[in-house]
């Protein structure tokens, strides 16, 4: 049986994801009670609704707890990767594992991206597309995630000549 | 031919019914929808409204299209709003097509369509001209490359299989197409109450089979809508496969086929990503099955599974493969590798949590829903048949993964054609040494993928071993 792959994210990984889940849980929370107060303005607001949107609200709270504080950290955890001249290999998964070799003969391109969340910690993502998929490998650091590319795109140039 | 010219005026009536083919969804759902109103002559207005909208456009759009040959180009003109000029080099153009839908054989016309690797073919084809001028347009773009053309065709062995009448038959009978047909007879019967009252209903019902109970009604109705969907099916695959033959040439396939609308395609070898045997639930006791090919994409945007023989016995499936796509011969047979013991329980869970979902919907919304506990029965087969016809195996730079959903597919993968592989196990999986195990072939833009469920561990990762250490054999092929 394989061993996992050898390198793991950046350590800041956990807080941007802190913070672009706690962005992504105020805006599901901010709906809700929105509608609520259109709702409360205009019939004054019937026993019923209020104790549904009070439910919705907590359990909002509830995963929204769990999705700032313990989950970026478990992903952490669970995320490897590792990329040599032959394959790209990632390993992720918090319930449901998923290990995911791609040749690197198959890379059709690979770029980086980073959205203002990630920029303002330094971070960015690796976008790898095949003919047929597309993979990511979060939250590197930025000068990780260049060198990531150029390897990625070296060794794929390297093993298309070989062809 | 030199000079700008139009195609026949028949064209106009092709391309409003091209519009109609290519949008016969949304044009049924905006005549269910407009004549939601209680008159059904309101209907008939929408529709014919549509129809004079459409056919007005044809005829602008005719007068609009002009095309002509200069400088060993092809110039097309057209664009009812927009003006779109488009030049085809003639060298450039790989496909030339001359097909007839009904439309062109009416008026004794073809259409042509010229295919580069590039464009998309639905803005260069000339939708109707008579066959002269086809042909003459045909042998002036060919005009260069024809020369080195003729010389190897005359010892070309030409290797031709076709669909013969009897075989058609039995594909349209055991067509797997029922649920497609089901939606759409579904879909016509939800419309039902807009047309006739219960009343009427029920008085037609008692008219005719006097006696009924709302038990045999609703048998009857479930046998009738059953019937009419094999009939819609029947009549579509004989359609679709209609004098149906792939010729293997040099480096490509030809498909042709169809009744009304003759549909040419040819695939190039080196653009096939991966073979499928399906075998369907009612051509698998007969001992039949069809082949599909997945190809990467050749001017065309969408995905693309292409049927390359709609019907064939399954011991002969092994000698056509190695007749008509040598590269994908192969002794192997997933059988070699069943699954474990352990895997079985996943199957049989799986199917007993769909069909309790099921049962529990039927159970509380329809009369007589206490029946739908029966469903488990063919569920729990069915969930132990996926088990069973579940495996992988590997040798050479073969990768073969079988498995069963309702129909069993076994697909044909090339070490050097897989873009990735995945291994997935959830919570439970990791506990039984079990995992979902996946491969990705390029098809058309978004690629294709292959999962084998609740494969062994270890089996798994020797696939993933193997795949990842076939360096070498990636680098024999051109």
């Amino acid at each position: 049986m394989r061993s996992s792959p050898r390198y793991k994210l950046s350590k800041a990984a956990i807080k941007a994801w802190r913070v672009s889940t706690a962005l992504f849980i105020l805006f599901i929370i901010l709906i809700p009670l929105v509608l609520w107060l259109i709702y409360f303005l205009q019939s004054g607001g019937d026993e019923f609704s209020q104790w549904t949107l009070i439910t919705v609200a907590v359990t909002l709270l509830i995963i929204g707890a769990l999705g700032i504080f313990f989950i970026p950290e478990i992903r952490w955890q669970r995320w490897y990767y590792e990329v040599d001249e032959h394959e790209i290999d990632l390993q992720s998964g918090i319930m449901i594992i998923t290990r995911t070799l791609v040749p690197v003969k198959r890379v059709q391109h690979v770029d980086t991206r980073q959205g203002p969340i990630l920029r303002s910690y330094g971070l960015a993502d690796v976008t790898i597309s095949t003919a047929a998929t597309t993979h990511r490998i979060p939250a590197l650091d930025m000068e990780t995630a260049d060198e990531v590319r150029d390897q990625i795109s070296k060794f794929a140039r390297l093993a298309k000549e070989d062809v | 031919m030199f000079e700008s010219q139009r195609q026949h005026p028949a064209a106009a009536v092709a391309k409003a019914l091209d519009i109609i083919k290519g949008n016969f969804i949304t044009i049924v759902f905006i005549i269910f929808l407009g004549g939601g109103g209680d008159r059904a002559d309101f209907t008939l207005y929408w529709i014919l409204g549509t129809i004079i909208c459409l056919l007005i456009w044809g005829v602008i759009s005719w007068y609009r299209f002009t095309f002509r040959i200069s400088d060993g180009e092809l110039q097309i003109e057209q664009g009812v709003v927009v003006h779109k000029k488009l030049y085809l080099t003639a060298d450039r153009i790989q496909v030339i097509d001359i097909s007839a839908g009904i439309v062109q054989r009416l008026f004794g016309l073809v259409a042509v369509e010229v295919k580069t690797a590039g464009s998309t073919s639905k803005d260069a084809k000339i939708s109707a001209i008579s066959r002269e001028k086809a042909e003459e347009l045909k042998t002036l773009l060919r005009k260069k490359s024809s020369e080195d053309v003729e010389e190897y065709i005359p010892d070309e062995k030409k290797l031709v299989y076709s669909l013969d009448s009897h075989d058609l038959l039995i594909a349209a009978t055991t067509s797997g197409r029922l649920g497609v047909a089901l939606s759409i007879v579904g879909a016509v019967f939800s419309q039902v109450d807009q047309l006739f009252t219960e009343q009427q209903i029920f008085n037609f019902v008692e008219a005719n089979i006097p006696h009924s109970t709302s038990v045999s009604i609703i048998i009857f109705s479930v046998i009738g809508i059953f019937l009419i969907s094999w009939v819609l099916s029947f009549i579509t695959t004989i359609i679709q496969y209609y004098d149906f033959s792939v010729e293997v040439k040099e480096d490509e396939l030809l498909i042709t086929r169809g009744l009304f609308e003759k549909t040419q395609l040819t695939i190039p070898f080196n653009r096939i990503q991966a073979v499928q045997i399906k075998e369907e639930l009612l051509r698998q006791p007969f001992g039949y099955a069809s082949l599909v090919i997945e190809s990467a994409g050749y001017g065309e945007t969408q995905g693309n599974s292409t049927t390359l023989f709609p019907l064939i016995g399954k011991e002969k499936i092994y000698h056509f493969i190695n007749e008509v796509i040598p590269e994908y011969s192969t002794e192997l047979t997933p059988g070699k590798s069943r699954l474990s013991r352990r895997a079985l329980r996943r199957y049989l869970l799986r199917m007993v949590w769909f069909s309790l979902i099921f049962i529990a919907i039927a159970w509380s919304s329809i009369p007589y829903g206490v029946y739908s506990w029966f469903i488990l029965i063919p569920a729990l087969l069915l969930g132990y048949w996926q088990y069973y016809d579940a495996g992988v195996n590997s040798d050479g730079n073969t990768l073969i993964l079988s498995s069963r959903l309702v129909s069993k597919t076994t697909a044909i993968v090339k070490k050097y054609r897989m873009q990735s592989v995945e291994i997935k196990q959830n919570p439970f999986q990791t506990r039984l040494n079990l995992s979902n195990f996946t491969v990705s072939v390029a098809s058309g833009n978004q690629g294709r993928s292959f999962t084998v469920r609740e494969l062994g561990q270890q089996q798994a990762y020797r696939h993933l071993e193997w795949i990842s250490n076939g360096k070498k054999g990636l680098s024999n092929h051109p």
